[in-house]
């Protein structure tokens, strides 16, 4: 088949915009919450999730007509975790910093609705060049959704942008601090969970109106 | 429907194919994980010694390593305070009290801290730290609590500044010299009453883990008791 027709652009533009596994279908909404705290933790995540969602659903398509349906739960989970322990320890060798501050995070991928939903749903379905694209588009829709989230909780938050550099992170720029002495304060709620919910609500609602998408309809 | 041992034959293969995926990966990156923890560990005694990362200079592993060789001299005593023999990077910070390890800061051939391993009970998980005393060996250089499992945003605030910086300053000797630690307070310290040098502000909602950080600091503490007293007295290390 080929890349880029219009089915494929389906395939990726879909979880991205009118079927977002976050916004629209509210899945994947703990590690949404728990990893938007900062910029450079978000995009470290969004890779870590489209490598183990891309992967897991080459490798479950490819092996589809041979999974015995009994036990496909089984192999699914069992494919995803040592995906995600794989993604794991490499953090922790080569990106110390940023897996200290994932910390269980990372290892809660495997339990992420999102890649056993598109391995149920899509992979077994489908054939591996179509699952991969699959697990593009909704990984790139995860990670817009909480890229966009913690920009807004790190900038208001905390005050600073920061993004991954191997290290403990490179800050990109910083509220400057005659702003804090002419009065400024940052909103200390944006860095709690609960201030994630505040700032998805709001990309929730924007996202629907931009698309039309009513509910219960 | 598939047959059972079709099934069982099945999932033997995918467990020793992902089986074999997964020790593969490991034994790969093992050497440079074990290298980042000891570079990690080297990193906080430096922080509880006061040295400030610089942002022309973050700290690389190679960074950290470089100015732990330069400016930190290790090594161990007993609770006689007498130095003895071991290998650093396996004594067992959290069980042995038997070899106590000693970082000291000397900077331009002056001992400006000591900084010593502590640990114990929080709520949920052994709390590990090392703390750093001036050469006087009663004010608090610095802290740093580096590894823990206690409840985000409750007891895992103890690796914050916020809560580490109180401590600067604070005196770990009563007035009759014994070495009786820091408290975590529940709640504020009250300035105004004689004691408060002792005593730094608790962490809401997390009384049970400040509890515990007052309680092993003051057992870690006191088993280096001997070996303070000979720094002290002699004035030299």
């Amino acid at each position: 088949m080929e890349l880029f027709n219009s089915e494929s652009k389906k395939i990726i533009n879909d979880p991205i915009n009118v079927n977002n596994p976050i916004s629209l279908q509210v899945l994947g909404i703990c590690s949404a919450l728990a990893v938007t705290i900062r910029l450079d933790q978000a995009i470290i995540m969004t890779l870590a999730v489209i490598f183990v969602l891309c992967s897991s659903n080459v490798i479950l398509s490819l092996i589809r007509d041979y999974i015995p349906s009994r036990v496909r739960i089984v192999i699914m989970l069992s494919v995803i975790a040592s995906l995600v322990s794989v993604v794991d320890e490499l953090l922790q060798a080569y990106l110390y910093d940023m897996s200290k501050q994932l910390s269980v995070f990372v290892g809660l991928i495997i339990t992420n609705c999102i890649i056993m939903g598109r391995a149920e749903a899509f992979a077994l379905k489908n054939g591996p060049s179509k699952a991969f694209l699959d697990g593009l588009g909704n990984g790139l829709g995860y990670g817009m959704i909480i890229i966009i989230v913690s920009f807004f909780r790190e900038l208001f938050g905390a005050g600073t942008i920061t993004l991954p550099d191997g290290g403990a992170g490179y800050v990109l720029f910083s509220i400057p601090e005659a702003w804090y002495a002419a009065g400024y304060e940052n909103i200390g709620l944006l860095v709690l969970s609960p201030g994630a919910f505040f700032i998805l609500g709001l990309v929730i609602w924007t996202q629907r109106e931009i698309f039309g998408i009513e509910e219960g309809e | 429907m598939h047959s059972n041992n079709y099934t069982l034959g099945f999932v033997f293969i995918v467990t020793v194919i992902l089986g074999t995926l997964l020790s593969f990966t490991k034994e790969n990156v093992r050497d440079l994980q074990e290298y980042n923890l000891k570079a990690d560990v080297k990193k906080n005694i430096l922080r509880s010694l006061n040295f400030v990362e610089t942002e022309s200079e973050p700290w690389s592993n190679e960074v950290v390593e470089r100015i732990f060789n330069k400016n930190v001299q290790a090594f161990c005593v007993n609770t006689n305070g007498d130095f003895v023999d071991c290998i650093l990077e396996e004594v067992d910070t959290e069980r042995n009290i038997e070899v106590l390890p000693v970082y000291l800061k000397v900077v331009d051939n002056k001992t400006e801290g000591i900084a010593v391993p502590v640990a114990g009970k929080g709520l949920w998980s052994t709390v590990f730290g090392y703390i750093a005393l001036e050469p006087d060996t009663d004010t608090v250089l610095g802290i740093q609590f580096y590894k823990h499992g206690e409840t985000p945003g409750l007891g895992g605030e103890v690796e914050k500044a916020w809560f580490t910086n109180n401590f600067v300053g604070k005196k770990i000797r009563s007035n009759d010299d014994k070495v009786i630690g820091i408290e975590v307070l529940k709640g504020k310290v009250d300035s105004s009453n004689p004691y408060s040098m002792h005593q730094v502000d608790g962490i809401s909602g997390a009384t049970v883990t400040g509890k515990g950080v007052g309680s092993f600091l003051k057992e870690d503490l006191g088993r280096y008791e001997s070996y303070f007293n000979k720094v002290r007295a002699d004035g030299t290390i």
